[in-house]
């Protein structure tokens, strides 16, 4: 993209309080209509839009990641909740007590004590 | 001209169609937009925004293995099978994997269940576990879903059912520790609101989200002890047989911390299938409900009160005839024939009725149970010994029972007088047997608990401060009538005793009240007792037992009870004897 010089002026005052102001202004050669004008909004407005979806979509998605490790983590405790309680069935007295180790024990016949 | 003008005429009459079309939108915008704001807002917020309850995990209830915790309730999630009969359309396919992995928790009729085309909703079997489920998810039935819920499981069965409770079907506990401390054990529900996808999964998107975690219910460590609670409920059991009574009740404390180490009732029931119990009186805890006349066992609280004033020792003497006077009634012993001058301790050994009358009648001018004599028994019963007042044990349906204070014209002397040999008055074992402890245990009075502490959230086991105790009487008289106890026991019924062991004990033997009178033909049997060292009681047993129509003693039906507990504790306890 090029310039050209397009307009010029000296004046007085500039001269004498700004002297180190560009005095020429530069104006593109090329000319946007409002068409291009109303497009290029749009345009904007739609890559906004694009990037609000995509972040959205983003965290949309984590949140389907979270309910899947929820749902791991639930699945994960139902199953220990079930373990602890088949631990304590089996170690409840009722099964000690109709275990093998149980049924061979025997009585002592005397007991001594040591001496505190 | 004319064309420009016609050109013109179609701009403006196109721009008026557009004008007018976009007034309607604009206004029907602005009423949908502004005036119908709330109204859409709230619709799309039910639409959109869901509130999810996150249900507290109720507390598990756990009891001790020596000073480890053991859980006796805790909580299972199980699955209700059920079936749209209009969609399943494999049956045969659907009853086999019902009655293959289900087994008993199978409806019996799921043939004509499935028949029922009508229906859009049966139920083909009830609360099977995650594993079964998974095998009937497995298999891909169509037209078949699940129902998850929680329930309470019962890992020991019915041991010390009374104690526990449970919870009914809205979730609320019922009876024993389940009902009284429900609130700790329930939690708070927690919230989630949130907006959700079709699929009800929450997504953070909207403003308006609230995620507040549920807090689960207390993880209770009660002080029973599984394997005295164990061999508790298999000597009453063994008792109730051998002397053919058909209602017992037994307790065994710490009568250092008032904890409670066992209590059971016979017959019970079991808390995982509540729909067997044809009698709800056995959701009761009789220990702590059902207040009756002790008899007897309250000789020694008498002996401890004449003792601590001063008006009696136990060699101190009084001439027994057999007999009383008191006002217009005669009181007699149960035993005749031990007549004459004898001390207290003798009176207790044989458990004479007119020595412990003798008591409360030097509590006033030594003639008569004065207004004096009653006021300060009243004050060892009902304020020291805590009798006819709650213990706050934590227990639901715990009775306060009765002691008719002086004041009143029912607390004369009569009442008084039998209120000193274990009559007239109303009180539940819990209470005669902490007024006991604090006999034992130096005359400390501890408020009875089945509390021992809480497991936390990282499963650590943080035991509770004992409380304070209130002073019911001095050490010197506490000692004195502990002495007399284990003397009592000595002389009749020590033959089974483990030797070397400092052991005591009181029978009780009451009369029961039918219709407004005594009735002649029943009798409950108690016997209260301790055991331990010389130097420290480690234990107390209370036995009860009772059955209509049947005459039972404490000393012959109660007190073996006690012993067979007794000798179990001092192996469980590891006490060395003396000698």
């Amino acid at each position: 993209m090029s310039y050209q010089r397009t307009q010029t002026f000296n004046n007085r005052r500039q001269q004498n309080w700004s002297r180190n102001q560009n005095t020429v202004a530069f104006v593109s050669s090329i000319k946007l209509g409002p068409v291009a004008h109303t497009v290029l909004v749009a345009l904007m407005i739609t890559v906004l839009g694009l990037i609000y979806l995509t972040q959205a979509t983003r965290a949309t998605s984590y949140d389907y990641a979270t309910q899947k490790i929820d749902s791991q983590i639930a699945e994960l405790n139902t199953q220990k909740n079930d373990l602890q309680i088949e631990n304590a069935r089996l170690t409840a007295l009722e099964t000690v007590k109709k275990s093998s180790v149980a049924s061979t024990m025997t009585t002592p016949v005397s007991t001594n004590y040591v001496e505190q | 001209m004319n064309l420009e003008l016609q050109k013109g005429s179609r701009s403006k009459i196109l721009a008026a169609i557009l004008f007018g079309f976009m007034t309607v939108f604009s206004v029907r915008l602005f009423y949908l937009q502004i005036i119908q704001h709330d109204y859409y807002v709230d619709a799309a917020k039910r639409e959109q925004v869901k509130r999810l309850t996150i249900p507290a995990k109720r507390g598990t209830i756990y009891a001790l293995d020596g000073q480890t915790p053991v859980p006796l309730v805790m909580n299972q999630t199980v699955y209700t099978v059920f079936a749209d009969p209009q969609v399943a359309s494999d049956n045969n396919k659907i009853i086999d994997t019902i009655r293959r992995v289900a087994g008993g928790n199978a409806r019996p009729d799921l043939e004509s269940l499935l028949s029922l085309k009508d229906s859009r909703y049966q139920i083909l079997a009830t609360k099977i576990s995650r594993t079964q489920a998974d095998k009937i998810k497995a298999a891909k039935l169509s037209g078949i879903g699940f129902q998850e819920e929680s329930q309470r499981v019962y890992p020991e069965g019915s041991l010390a059912a009374q104690t526990l409770g449970f919870i009914d079907y809205s979730g609320i506990g019922r009876y024993g520790v389940e009902g009284k401390l429900n609130k700790r054990l329930t939690g708070v529900d927690g919230l989630l609101q949130s907006v959700t996808d079709v699929s009800d999964v929450p997504l953070t998107i909207g403003n308006n989200n609230i995620d507040q975690p549920a807090v689960d219910g207390d993880n209770i460590v009660l002080s029973i002890d599984r394997n005295v609670q164990s061999h508790t409920e298999q000597a009453l059991a063994d008792g109730l047989k051998r002397t053919g009574a058909t209602r017992g009740s037994a307790i065994v404390m710490d009568p250092q911390t008032g904890k409670i180490m066992a209590m059971t009732n016979l017959p019970t029931y079991d808390p995982s299938k509540l729909n067997e119990v044809k009698d709800v009186s056995l959701f009761n805890n009789a220990v702590v409900s059902a207040p009756y006349e002790p008899g007897s066992d309250v000789k020694t609280l008498t002996i401890a009160t004449g003792i601590d004033k001063g008006v009696v020792t136990p060699t101190s003497t009084y001439v027994n005839t057999d007999h009383i006077q008191v006002d217009d009634r005669t009181i007699s012993n149960a035993i005749f024939g031990r007549t004459g001058e004898i001390t207290f301790q003798y009176a207790l050994n044989w458990s004479l009725n007119t020595g412990f009358v003798t008591i409360a009648q030097r509590l006033g001018d030594g003639k008569s149970i004065t207004r004096e004599a009653r006021d300060t028994m009243y004050d060892y019963f009902y304020n020291r010994f805590k009798l006819g007042q709650l213990t706050g044990v934590e227990v639901a349906g715990e009775a306060a029972g009765t002691i008719i204070p002086p004041t009143v014209a029912e607390g004369n002397a009569v009442r008084y007088s039998n209120m000193a040999f274990g009559q007239g008055m109303d009180v539940p074992m819990i209470q005669v047997a902490s007024a006991f402890n604090s006999i034992v245990n130096g005359g400390k009075y501890y408020k009875p608990t089945v509390l021992a502490g809480v497991v936390d959230k990282n499963g650590k086991y943080i035991p509770n401060k004992i409380e304070n105790p209130s002073i019911s009487i001095s050490k010197s008289t506490a000692d004195q009538v502990r002495e007399m106890t284990r003397v009592a026991r000595t002389l009749f019924f020590a033959r089974g005793d483990k030797p070397g062991y400092y052991i005591g004990g009181k029978t009780g033997t009451s009369q029961v009240v039918r219709d407004g009178v005594y009735a002649n033909d029943e009798t409950i049997g108690t016997y209260l007792g301790y055991g331990g060292s010389e130097d420290t009681t480690r234990y107390v047993i209370m036995i009860q037992v009772s059955g209509d129509h049947k005459e039972l003693e404490g000393g012959l039906d109660a007190m073996p009870i006690f012993t067979d507990i007794s000798n179990w504790m001092i192996d469980y306890l590891d006490l060395q004897p003396k000698g």
